[in-house]
């Protein structure tokens, strides 16, 4: 096998010993990497219901085989425990420059456990790894942190993902941030890190990735530029940056505004949306190592109350979550608060859903400024929106109740404010709106994470921005029905989960076609992947984490909308139009062989392959 | 009576219906950006050369509509090409413009920032080419 270096050093930092574990070939072969090999580690050496904030709920910080080649998309990494937000399997996945650096440590990833008695930062320097004091590093913001260990250890070469003042305090949704504007922001792995008193990460080392075929592996290197230079998605993601989709998604209905109550608003896309992002505020694009999309931007905000120094622009996901979803038209005051979301260490889509539950309780009277401590929390008004960020992250008054995300907020406050949390599994919505793509509202349904736009590729096929035939999808999606998603989705996943795990970037993988993905594989490994055996590793891994959370206590009764989604808007594109989630719960079920109760069943776990032990776990 | 597709006669029928299009007035009024072309590629014997469509746009107005070579139509600030049959589907709003661009099925020329944030107009241009009664010389 190559690609990878069947080495992940596993770390006790109650012992401060560390140890190497390899896998048996046949688990990188099936699971490829990743979080497919983290849900499989998990279910080896963990309880399934172990505290997510406990010293034994691991902290694996995973690359993929792919990591560490020179191939567009592959500078990516995985981190995966189980989630203090969700209490079901947790993952984020994050580009920028960590993930190549970790795997020219010679290592493919580091399983964390235990707890350090003080704040510590791990060194990891060409596969030795070395526990050193963070007394000086803990309370400090995550750009001044990352900034200190790279002069400390090789400002040119050192690698640094680190939390924030929220990882520390244990925020539900705290991110780990990677070189200021990337982060693993979902479903908490920032809180775990900070649970095991973990300030930092940091990677040096010199080791170069074999792969198995060079020359097939330089020929596809060499096509997939090809494809992104001949492709208009990664042309737009290039000029506009992920923010591009804004003002055509406000055409088709797919913008969450307002907390999910209002359907349209084309002053905000057109305040908020790439073209004006690019106008006012672009410096330059930015990329991930070896990418030459680079959709990342680097912005400033000249002056005025909102002034930014140059340094990360907000993406699409964040210009939504802390901009129409909080009915906030101030383009200026988006770029700081993602500034500050990024400092602090914040995921911004859970935090800006929150803040938008919480104005919505507001204005519905549910909570008043007595409850706030004196912050009035109303769509469109900004002020608030920075007081309760911090105030969250430093767990201070009401940011206590908000920092535990909107579904514990909802039932700490009570008043019917469940109604107003707009989640699926107790992650919060990304900003892609089901009333006008019913797919996606089905994706979030049973995504393995909760509510999740990342791991499986709905969104550019529902949305039309790729066709693929040859692997069952149809060339055209009613974004409005629900009938036929069902198996859109299951495609989506099986085609998206691997891209996940080995661990390419989703808008890479855009402009590829299907074969594309297990040639890339096969080239890098020397496993013999083809179409069929790479979407049976995105189903093995699908089943792999979905029974983890069964076995956390997920049921079909999980498998939900909230209430704000299967209610309809009165104007837009997506006027009148709501999912029908038992249509698509039923169809799903049907084409990925899901029992009533939820659980994977056993004939879907044996087809699989590979599954035994989860199929024991679930089964007896 | 149903006009050809891509005849001059079309195109004039074209300008009107973009000109009577009230939802195209609206979308249209910011577009001070130029000429937009349309490319059809050839497919003989319905079209035997592939030709151009110019629609010098502005403010919500189509002042002029013509039929061009490749070359000229080449040389408009924004040009869209497609294969006939792909144009074929736009026209009878089978294919999205924007989702046909994305998927390589119409290829664009042009600053594409302009061309996201003027999509409500694009695609009530693309209303308005679904208001001629066509007719496909290859049916
Ligand atoms: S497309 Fe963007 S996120 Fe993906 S690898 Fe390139 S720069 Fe990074």
């Amino acid at each position: 096998m190559k690609g990878n270096w069947n080495r992940i050093v596993g770390i006790d930092l109650g012992s401060g010993k560390t140890h190497d574990i390899s896998l048996p070939e046949a688990v990188w072969r099936d699971l490829i990497g990743g979080s497919g090999v983290g849900a499989w580690l998990f279910m080896q050496h963990t309880a399934p219901k172990t505290d997510p904030l406990a010293p034994e709920n691991p902290l694996m910080i995973l690359a993929g085989p792919i990591v560490g080649t020179t191939l567009a998309g592959s500078s990516r990494f995985a981190v995966c425990a189980r989630s203090p937000l969700t209490g079901i399997w947790g993952e984020g996945t994050c580009g920028g420059n960590f993930g190549p650096m970790l795997k020219s440590c010679g290592v493919d990833g580091l399983y964390i456990t235990g707890r350090a008695a003080s704040p510590v930062y791990l060194f990891v320097e060409d596969g030795k790894v070395s526990i050193r004091d963070a007394a000086d590093l803990w309370g400090k913001d995550t750009y001044e942190t990352g900034d200190m260990l790279a002069k400390r250890h090789d400002e040119k070469r050192a690698r640094v993902i680190c939390i924030g003042p929220a990882g520390e305090n244990l925020i539900k949704y705290a991110n780990i941030n990677n070189d200021k504007g990337d982060v693993i922001g979902r479903t908490g792995m920032g809180a775990v890190m900070g649970s095991k008193k973990v300030k930092a990460v940091v990677v040096l080392g010199t080791q170069k990735v074999q792969v198995a075929d060079q020359a097939a592996y330089d020929a596809i290197r060499k096509d997939v530029l090809e494809k992104i230079k001949n492709s208009v998605p990664a042309d737009s993601l290039h000029s506009m940056g992920t923010d591009a989709s804004m003002d055509l998604g406000m055409m088709t209905g797919d913008i969450p505004i307002r907390n999910w109550s209002v359907g349209e608003d084309f002053d905000l896309s057109a305040a908020l949306g790439g073209p004006t992002m690019t106008e006012k505020f672009l410096v330059k694009p930015a990329a991930c190592l070896y990418c030459t999309i680079a959709c990342k931007r680097v912005m400033k905000v000249a002056d005025g109350p909102f002034a930014m120094e140059e340094g990360p622009g907000p993406e699409y996901e964040t210009c939504c979550s802390l901009g129409t979803g909080l009915h906030n038209k101030n383009a200026e005051s988006v770029l700081k608060a993602n500034e500050l979301a990024n400092k602090l260490g914040m995921d911004t889509i859970t935090l800006g859903s929150t803040l938008a539950f919480a104005m919505d309780c507001f204005e519905k009277g549910i909570i008043n400024e007595k409850d706030t401590g004196g912050v009035r929390l109303r769509f469109g008004e900004v002020d608030g929106v920075f007081k309760m960020m911090e105030m969250i992250a430093r767990r201070d008054g009401f940011g206590d109740v908000l920092a535990e995300g909107s579904r514990a907020a909802a039932a700490r406050i009570g008043k019917g404010a469940s109604d107003l949390a707009v989640h699926v599994k107790g992650l919060e919505l990304p900003y892609h709106d089901p009333h006008g793509w019913h797919g996606m509202g089905l994706a979030y349904m049973m995504s393995t994470r909760g509510a999740c736009h990342l791991q499986h590729l709905v969104h550019p096929i529902e949305q039309g921005m790729v066709f693929w035939d040859g692997v069952g999808l149809k060339e055209n999606y009613d974004g409005q029905k629900s009938e036929g998603k069902g198996v859109l989705v299951r495609i989506a996943e099986d085609l998206g989960v691997p891209c996940n795990a080995m661990v390419l970037c989703n808008f890479v993988a855009w402009t590829l076609y299907p074969p594309d993905f297990p040639a890339i594989l096969k080239a890098v490994t020397g496993f013999d992947y083809d179409i069929q055996s790479y979407l049976g590793c995105g189903a093995r891994i699908w089943l792999l984490k979905r029974g983890l959370s069964n076995l956390m206590g997920v049921t079909s009764r999980d498998d939900v909308l909230p209430p704000k989604i299967l209610a309809p808007y009165k104007e837009g594109a997506a006027a009148g139009s709501v999912p029908d989630q038992d249509v698509l719960r039923k169809e799903y079920y049907k084409a990925r062989g899901i029992e009533a109760d939820g659980k994977p069943s056993k004939a879907a776990l044996d087809a699989a392959g590979g599954l035994d032990e989860m199929a024991k776990r679930l089964y007896g | 009576m149903s006009i050809p597709f891509p005849s001059e006669e079309w195109i004039k029928a074209y300008k009107d219906a973009i000109n009577t299009n009230p939802a195209y007035k609206t979308a249209g009024a910011d577009w001070t950006h130029g000429v937009v072309a349309l490319v059809a590629k050839a497919k003989p014997p319905a079209l035997p050369q592939d030709v151009g469509i110019w629609l010098d746009l502005a403010k919500g107005v189509c002042y002029d509509a013509k039929l061009v070579t490749v070359e000229e139509a080449a040389k408009a600030p924004f040009c869209i090409t497609g294969e006939y049959d792909r144009w074929k589907q736009v026209i009878r709003k089978e294919l999205d413009p924007i989702k046909g661009m994305m998927q390589g099925k119409l290829k664009l020329k042009g600053d594409l920032p302009t061309i996201v944030r003027a999509v409500k107009a694009s695609q009530e241009l693309v209303n308005s080419a679904g208001m001629v009664d066509t007719a496909f010389m290859d049916e």
